[in-house]
């Protein structure tokens, strides 16, 4: 019998892994706060879509959410467990040394230095959130 | 045969070029690890290689479902098998890129901390060694895990001999 188990859960957090989509969006968001909106737009899709792999990630303790304003803000958290931890650095190193990967960073840096422009996304002390570096 | 660690050679530029991108071995490689039964398999071959009947024993969960799964971490190159005669052994196979390596010993390290996992070790170690066993193990060759001490074990005679 598979017995559900208390705290961290294995099993929740490599299904959160396991998803195209989702290993984007770990990439996108590296060391930084981003909007939802310019993640759907680095990914090409709609804020919908992403919100509910945002809501995956984020049930799975891998990221955490801050609304300003009409718009959430996400970024990556430290899983509460050791071993969680040293997988997602694990992870965000592979995800680093692929080229598809990085260039999709690059879009996102164009993306919220645009939004940052238009102000469309500004945070309640005026800045816009900082792009994520490459 | 295809699998993960033949694939992960493409995110290797030191390696041969086979088309498949870093988010294809990525999502491979966790999609393997998302199921419980199949962690809890990993779990088991550890120490050492698994004939499928003591799975089915150990994890109480149908031959078919657990063949299934083996036969998917096959796919995905995490475990190998070895038959003999009617018996098939099941074990880990450690992944040649490093970064691979790196995070299978790290989801095995991981999973010697849970309790349900400590539970099935203990159960397995408890079959190897036990005189009697259930009918569908008793011709089944016995893999050689060592037993699980816990605390509230008596210290074994032969260990109070070796420390005097």
């Amino acid at each position: 019998m598979n017995r559900p188990l208390k705290g961290f859960d294995t099993q929740t957090f490599f299904q959160a892994l396991a998803d195209p989509t989702r290993l984007r969006i770990i990439n996108l968001l590296g060391d930084e706060e981003v909007c939802v909106c310019d993640l759907a737009t680095a990914l090409g899709t709609h804020n919908p879509g992403v919100s509910r792999h945002l809501a995956y990630l984020r049930k799975a303790g891998l990221v955490s959410a801050r609304r300003s304003g009409t718009w959430m803000h996400y970024r990556l958290t430290e899983p509460a467990n050791l071993h969680a931890r040293v997988i997602l650095a694990s992870l965000r190193a592979w995800l680093g040394q692929d080229e598809s990967m990085v260039e999709e960073r690059a879009t996102l840096s164009r993306i919220c230095a645009a939004a940052a422009l238009e102000a469309d996304c500004a945070s309640p002390n005026g800045t816009a959130p900082s792009p994520p570096r490459p | 045969m295809n699998t993960l660690f033949h694939e992960l050679e493409s995110v290797n530029p030191n390696m041969k070029e086979s088309g498949k991108s870093t988010s294809d071995t990525l999502e491979r490689l966790f999609s393997a690890l998302s199921d419980r039964t199949r962690l809890r398999l990993l779990n088991l071959m550890a120490e050492s290689e698994i004939c499928v009947c003591f799975f089915v024993e150990v994890l109480d969960i149908p031959q078919p479902k657990i063949s299934r799964h083996l036969a998917y971490l096959r796919s995905c190159g995490l475990v190998a098998t070895r038959r003999e005669g009617k018996w098939v052994h099941y074990r880990l196979v450690q992944p040649e890129d490093p970064r691979a390596a790196r995070v299978f010993t790290e989801v095995l390290a991981w999973l010697t901390d849970e309790t349900q996992m400590k539970h099935d070790r203990k159960r397995l170690a408890t079959l190897c060694c036990a005189t009697l066993v259930p009918l569908g193990l008793r011709e089944a060759p016995r893999p050689t895990v060592k037993r699980v001490r816990e605390e509230s074990d008596p210290v074994p005679d032969h260990a109070v001999v070796t420390a005097l």
